[in-house]
């Protein structure tokens, strides 16, 4: 499609190109256009500007015309965006319907997404840990995957680097198996869950309960107010967007702070279809892009391409890179790209009562809740499955009013609430094993409303997964117990992957270019110029939540670029 | 749609949440009696006392448009057919139409309806969203449970106040 004239083709080079807006295109648009670079990014979805374009944001829960539940034709016509339970009436303008992107669900998937300036850094639920050595070493010490090209002492000049950018809450907790970053002051326990981390500590030596890090401003510093963020301002209604920036996200953060440096070119309703490889060169010359509103198809060229796509679509766009030199997709010399698709397994929770601490209560709302780091085959193998789980931890109290009454008294009733019990409940977040069976791939003859092949995703649980869940149950049933909890409830949603929204792989890293894409600074190895930085370049998915460790790679990525781009290396 | 208080001066200033205006955006299930007769029940079921009823918060409005826009088809049909019936049991239980009821009476009639098989489901259905509508009111959440937008604090360990309201998000 090169109908382009000389001239045409200078407007549309750069020195960058950055294929999406999300949580780790929003950093390498800030990283790469700090360094100097002219850059350009592409994103596929509509602008979404900061406090103007949160038309929910203020809105009282009496003005939602239906108390933020989804209407029936909307449930009906988004069987799989409606399964996410932060998809609600205040929220629909975020999330893509079902009908925007098809794909082909080989197995069961529910796949979650945001096609917006900001993708899903808008409406994520901002936890924040940093991964370790347990889990960049797991791969080589377990043999499954293959062993990470990188340790944490690569990574963690990276974290502290993103985190006070960004702004993260948490305690220094001494852990080995959750390093401890550049905090800002931690959110406040409530007595019962101080009860249950006291319980816990002096029950086990090796499991602790923390409070959780979250990408929160509990204290605004001086870098914060210069992106023009403020203080949290303990809302818990995040993702319908903050206008305050009280939490971090593309929107309130990385993207104006780019476009401030005025290197920025923010292209949204741009679909990117692949990225151009010129055989003569050897390298990447640029990317084709279909342009949402006319459908046309337009070329931009850069010296260096960060795929930032959310991990699916990152495989997706490779996939779809098809050259003579590369005939299976972009880099794909292994014939990995696509395999070894992981996330986490969400399936499992727990809940129950206690009775204690009845004269005591809490007083406003937290966007944040303690956090179990993993304690499962950390040090030796323990159990029958591989890997472990983190977990969620939260109390609070209830009040109830009678309803069944009708009448004078039923209001009466309804408007003297009575404070009942406390309620505790977790969620397991586990890791799942990257397999070659878990695999994407695209379909012969499906097309999506671009032209686009559509996505084949084949995932699925197994047997790890089961008894990772079954063990999950019966730990914390214990813990429970043994914190006095009653009626402990333990359930498995059984719901298919894809709803974690941490989907992992499929151009992974590795030392070896036989059995991997990436190499140590999410560079392809086979196409130099190209760099990987999101999800999908995960190894292997560890327990912790994943997004924070998207975004120090990513900056990791672009100071590694631009230098080796200043020595004539890519 | 919040704050529209339409043509309807005769509605007081805090009953802006829903207003037939914004009822009248969705397609319409009922007809004006059924309309009518929904805003007696609502009001049976949380009636005024020294503060307003369901039906001067228009309730009703709210329940019907939930069902219209929210609900499967087979709500609709029971609410539709649950109302036609309420007339004809109000006469054979006290001779005269459910509006005409005294509290009573109304309230007779509706306790009895949640336990018959055939009409406990479209009971509950308008009792459940008479409740929630009433208590997601901005009437409500402004004067009686004092609902906080943004609390700004989060303060784990705080003694038990004498009254607790509700904190809903
Ligand atoms: C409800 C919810 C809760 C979550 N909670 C957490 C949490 O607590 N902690 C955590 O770590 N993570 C959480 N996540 C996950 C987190 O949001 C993702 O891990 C993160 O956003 C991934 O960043 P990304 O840059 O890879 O993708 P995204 O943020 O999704 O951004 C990708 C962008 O690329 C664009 N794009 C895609 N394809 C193309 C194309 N072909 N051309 C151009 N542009 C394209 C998309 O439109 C999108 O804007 C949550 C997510 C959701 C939805
Ligand atoms: S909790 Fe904080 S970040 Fe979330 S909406 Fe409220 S003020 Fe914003």
């Amino acid at each position: 499609m090169s109908y382009f004239n000389i001239d045409a083709q200078a407007l549309n080079t750069y020195d960058a190109i950055v294929i999406g807006s999300g949580i780790s295109g929003g950093w390498a648009a800030k990283e790469l256009t700090g360094k100097g670079l002219r850059t350009l990014v592409l994103e596929r979805g509509r602008d979404v500007r900061h406090v103007t374009d949160y038309p929910t944001t203020n809105k009282q829960p009496w003005e939602f015309e239906h108390r933020n539940q989804l209407k029936q034709e909307v449930r009906e016509a988004n069987p799989i965006i409606s399964k996410c339970y932060a998809f609600y009436e205040g929220t629909e303008q975020f999330f893509v319907k079902d009908a925007e992107h098809p794909y082909v669900q080989e197995k069961p998937f529910d796949w979650i997404r945001g096609y917006q300036v900001g993708g899903k850094s808008l409406m994520w639920a901002r936890q924040t840990q940093r991964w370790s050595d347990f889990d960049f070493e797991g791969p080589a010490r377990d043999g499954f995957a293959v062993d990470w090209p990188i340790r944490y002492a690569d990574i963690a000049p990276w974290y502290s680097h993103v985190e006070r950018f960004a702004g993260i809450t948490g305690n220094k907790d001494g852990l080995a198996t959750l390093p401890d970053g550049e905090f800002l002051p931690p959110h406040e326990w409530n007595c019962v869950e101080k009860h249950f981390q006291q319980k816990v500590a002096a029950k086990y030596k090796d499991r602790h309960v923390i409070m959780g890090r979250a990408a929160h401003l509990t204290q605004p510093q001086p870098i914060h107010f210069q992106q023009g963020r403020a203080q949290c301002q303990h809302r818990t209604i995040c993702e319908r967007g903050c206008p305050f920036g009280g939490y971090f996200s593309s929107n309130s953060s990385t993207i104006p702070w780019a476009a401030k440096t005025g290197k920025m070119t923010l292209r949204p309703n741009s679909v990117v279809h692949s990225i151009i490889y010129d055989e003569a060169k050897g390298r990447a010359t640029g990317v084709r892009v279909i342009d949402a509103n006319t459908k046309q198809m337009q070329e931009f060229y850069a010296r260096i391409i960060f795929l930032n796509a959310a991990a699916l679509n990152s495989n997706l766009v490779l996939l779809n890179s098809t050259s003579h030199r590369f005939p299976n997709g972009l880099g794909n010399d292994s014939g990995v790209l696509g395999k070894y698709v992981a996330f986490h397994n969400y399936r499992a929770g727990i809940s129950g009562e206690y009775d204690g601490d009845l004269d005591s209560t809490t007083d406003g709302r937290r966007p944040n809740s303690p956090y179990i780091p993993r304690f499962r085959n950390v040090l030796k193998q323990e159990t029958n499955f591989l890997r472990g789980y983190a977990s969620g931890f939260s109390a609070g109290r209830i009040s109830r009013s009678d309803q069944n009454g009708i009448g004078a008294d039923l209001k009466e009733s309804l408007l003297n609430p009575k404070l009942g019990g406390w309620y505790v409940g977790s969620h397991m977040m586990g890791e799942t094993i990257p397999k070659e069976s878990n695999y994407l791939a695209l379909d012969s003859s499906l097309k999506d409303p671009f032209g686009i092949p559509q996505l084949k995703i084949s995932i699925a649980y197994d047997d790890n997964d089961d008894k990772m869940v079954k063990d999950y149950q019966e730990q914390l049933t214990e813990m429970f117990t043994e914190a006095g909890f009653k009626n402990i409830r333990v359930r498995d949603s059984h719901a298919a992957p894809g709803l974690d929204i941490h989907e992992m792989g499929g151009v992974r890293m590795g030392k070896d270019p036989k059995t991997s894409m990436l190499n140590k600074w999410n560079q392809l190895h086979a196409v130099k110029n190209v760099f990987v930085t999101d999800g999908a370049s995960m190894t292997s998915t560890s327990t912790q939540n994943p997004s924070l460790t998207y975004m120090a790679l990513t900056a990791r990525a672009a100071d590694y670029a631009v230098k080796a781009m200043k020595k004539g290396l890519v | 749609m919040a704050g529209a208080v339409g043509g309807l001066i005769s509605l007081p200033a805090w009953a802006n949440g829903w207003t037939t205006e914004t009822v009248l955006t969705t397609r319409k299930i009922l007809s004006v009696g059924q309309t009518e007769l929904l805003a007696e029940m609502v009001e049976t079921i949380i009636p005024a006392t020294d503060t307003p009823g369901a039906k001067a918060l228009n309730v009703h409005q709210f329940v019907q448009k939930m069902v219209a826009d929210c609900y499967p088809k087979t709500a609709q049909e029971n609410l539709n057919k649950g109302l036609d019936s309420l007339n004809d049991l109000a006469q054979k239980s006290f001779s005269k139409p459910f509006a005409q009821g005294d509290t009573a009476q109304r309230t007779a009639l509706l306790t009895q309806l949640a336990q018959s098989p055939d009409q406990k489901e479209f009971y509950s259905l308008v009792k459940n969203l008479t409740i929630r509508g009433y208590m997601t009111s901005e009437y409500v959440m402004t004067n009686l449970t004092h609902y906080e937008f943004i609390p700004g604090r989060y303060h784990g360990c705080v003694p038990v106040p004498q009254k607790a309201a509700s904190q809903g998000k």
